[in-house]
């Protein structure tokens, strides 16, 4: 892939990341406050998650240039 | 019981916001996401300034990129190493006619 299409690739990758990081946190805190007694886990619990689902977005990004992409032809 | 209720009400709004904005979703929805963040944050600070009554500082405006700073180095350096030979056949030549020069 080209260097210019790698950039954007990390790009997206980095603004992904931060987005999934608020969004764990965010949730971990209300989830924590609303059911858990304001627990530090439910907390930690969120950022990991929205770092995993940023660590796998990012992965997928960067591997679907050398994976074959197919498409099924519906039936006429 | 109306309790219990209304705490899965508050969670599960908050759940089905995130992912009604598309927060969990792929790179690409997470990074328009981010941009539609961005272009919605100074109005709604503006907004709240003039709730509040106070006026925040001015941003201070930095003039260095790292992006664009990111590869000066080495972009900087093979420049340098690639006029090198007509740098050096230039100083060569200034400095045999200063010498020239002199001896006349």
């Amino acid at each position: 892939m080209s260097e210019k299409e790698l950039g954007q690739k990390w790009d997206r990758c980095l603004a992904d990341s931060a987005i999934k990081f608020g969004t764990g946190l965010g949730l971990g805190i209300v989830f924590s406050v609303v059911f858990f007694k304001r627990r530090t886990w439910p907390i930690v619990f969120g950022t990991g998650l929205g770092l995993g689902m940023a660590y796998s977005n990012c992965q997928n990004d960067l591997k679907s240039h050398y994976v074959l992409h197919s498409k099924v032809a519906k039936e006429q | 019981m109306p309790l219990f209720a209304t705490k899965l009400t508050l969670a599960g709004g908050a759940l089905y916001v995130a992912y009604d904005s598309g927060l969990l979703g792929n790179g690409k929805e997470g990074s328009v996401a981010l941009g539609r963040a961005k272009d919605a944050f100074p109005p709604a600070v503006e907004e709240w300034m003039k709730y509040f009554g106070f006026q925040l500082p001015a941003t201070p405006k930095i003039e260095f990129s790292p992006l664009d700073a990111w590869n000066s180095g080495v972009q900087k350096s093979f420049h340098a190493l690639s006029v090198a030979p007509s740098t050096a056949s230039d100083y060569t030549k200034q400095g045999l006619q200063y010498v020239k020069d002199l001896t006349k």
